[in-house]
């Protein structure tokens, strides 16, 4: 699997016109909040980059599955292509994840908290979320916000190899504007 | 799931271990159990490549993956004495990507397969144990399906299996513990076949050990 993924982030006073847009433009659906607890594991080996996975529970939906989700190196493709691609894995587990991940000799570097809504148009997911960083390891009813703002984020899994997928998240993004916009990241600008 | 217990039952004297399941399963189908289709339950083995190991400094571990056909969208992964984790079948494309860190043990992939039998409330599984080509023993699993507590239907469980497996009878799976009172989950049963293959895969070494030199 592949996800497509582009970013961009508004300030917190323009969240609610991003919303009201959002809510016109997705599917029908009832709006979608969530409240996400994201761990993030690296297992280092004489590799000269660690083996890294992001374990993520709902901290506000009793009984869903822990998420464990591996993402590959930015693919350097095809430079017009308008979203970052990158080979992914998703995993359902259970609730003990996190003593696994140890007995398997990860070790956590770092977590946050993510708090926002959830959108779909087809395929496509936009999220919008607020990242908040805890204050106590382990502890996350004591959190900060990390900026004022939320991170805008459209993304879609899609089989290897179907790029038509980028040119559908284009479109979108372009009826975002100019309320934000969205572009793909320059993964080198992050390192 | 309910209550399980997973045993091994040596092969009769004399005959071989497609014999001995012919015998278990004739006297399963006289006690008026009915054939319900088949299961299969298979392990890999992992180790923590050499590589990992340096920087770490710690021990290699060995990581069991392992699926059972009743369970067929599912994935479960454990160490001996550790937690086991129950993923779906996406963990298996995972363990590919982690190639580079865990590596598959030789010839480690050990499997059971035979046929499943309702009888009333208990679903009985006699398996054939395979390394590669050949047979290394039988497994049977009892299950009491209306039970999932322990300590609640143990006795029950125990008169059932003496029915038919007679002085081969197991004794109480080491899974149940302490843990009287504890709701019984499929993780549980994935801990009893590791253990059990664990045991056969030693019984197998210790025949190829006590082999004459040729």
């Amino acid at each position: 699997m592949m996800p497509g993924t582009v970013f961009r982030s508004v300030l917190d006073h323009s969240l609610e016109s991003l919303i009201h847009r959002l809510r016109g433009l997705c599917d029908n659906m009832e709006p979608e909040t969530f409240l996400d607890h994201e761990m993030v594991f690296l297992l280092k080996g004489q590799q000269a980059s660690p083996f890294v996975l992001r374990a993520r529970r709902s901290m506000d939906r009793a009984g869903a599955p822990w998420h464990l989700r591996y993402l590959g190196q930015p693919e350097m493709g095809d430079k017009n292509r308008h979203a970052l691609v990158r080979n992914c894995v998703d995993i359902a587990t259970s609730e003990n994840l996190t003593d696994f991940l140890m007995e398997m000799g990860f070790r956590m570097d770092h977590e946050f908290v993510a708090r926002g809504h959830l959108f779909r148009k087809g395929i496509m997911k936009i999220v919008v979320y607020k990242i908040f960083r805890i204050l106590t390891p382990g502890n996350t009813d004591n959190t900060e916000a990390l900026s004022l703002s939320y991170l805008v984020e459209l993304s879609v899994v899609a089989p290897a190899g179907q790029d038509v997928v980028s040119d559908d998240m284009r479109n979108f993004a372009e009826q975002l504007k100019p309320l934000v916009h969205l572009e793909k990241i320059d993964p080198k600008r992050l390192m | 799931m309910g209550v399980t217990c997973v045993s091994q039952m040596p092969v009769a004297e004399g005959k071989n271990v497609q014999q001995t399941v012919e015998l278990l399963t004739r006297k399963l189908e006289m006690l008026g159990a009915e054939k319900q289709g088949t299961f299969c339950v298979d392990c890999e083995t992992y180790h923590t490549a050499a590589s990992t190991l340096g920087s770490q400094g710690q021990a290699g571990k060995l990581m069991y993956v392992m699926h059972n056909s009743e369970y067929p969208l599912s994935c479960f992964a454990l160490f001996e004495n550790g937690p086991c984790l129950v993923a779906d079948t996406n963990f298996d494309v995972l363990m590919v990507k982690l190639k580079g860190f865990f590596q598959s043990a030789k010839a480690s992939k050990i499997e059971t397969r035979g046929t499943r039998y309702q009888y009333c409330d208990f679903l009985v599984k006699v398996g054939t144990v395979t390394m590669g080509p050949s047979a290394r023993g039988i497994s049977v699993e009892v299950e009491y399906g209306p039970c999932v507590v322990a300590s609640d239907c143990w006795s029950l469980l125990l008169e059932f299996l003496q029915s038919f497996l007679g002085s081969h009878t197991p004794g109480a799976p080491t899974v149940f513990g302490n843990r009287h009172d504890a709701v019984y989950s499929p993780a549980d049963t994935m801990v009893q076949y590791m253990e059990l293959f664990n045991k056969i895969r030693k019984q197998q070494q210790v025949i190829e050990k006590r082999k004459p030199n040729q």
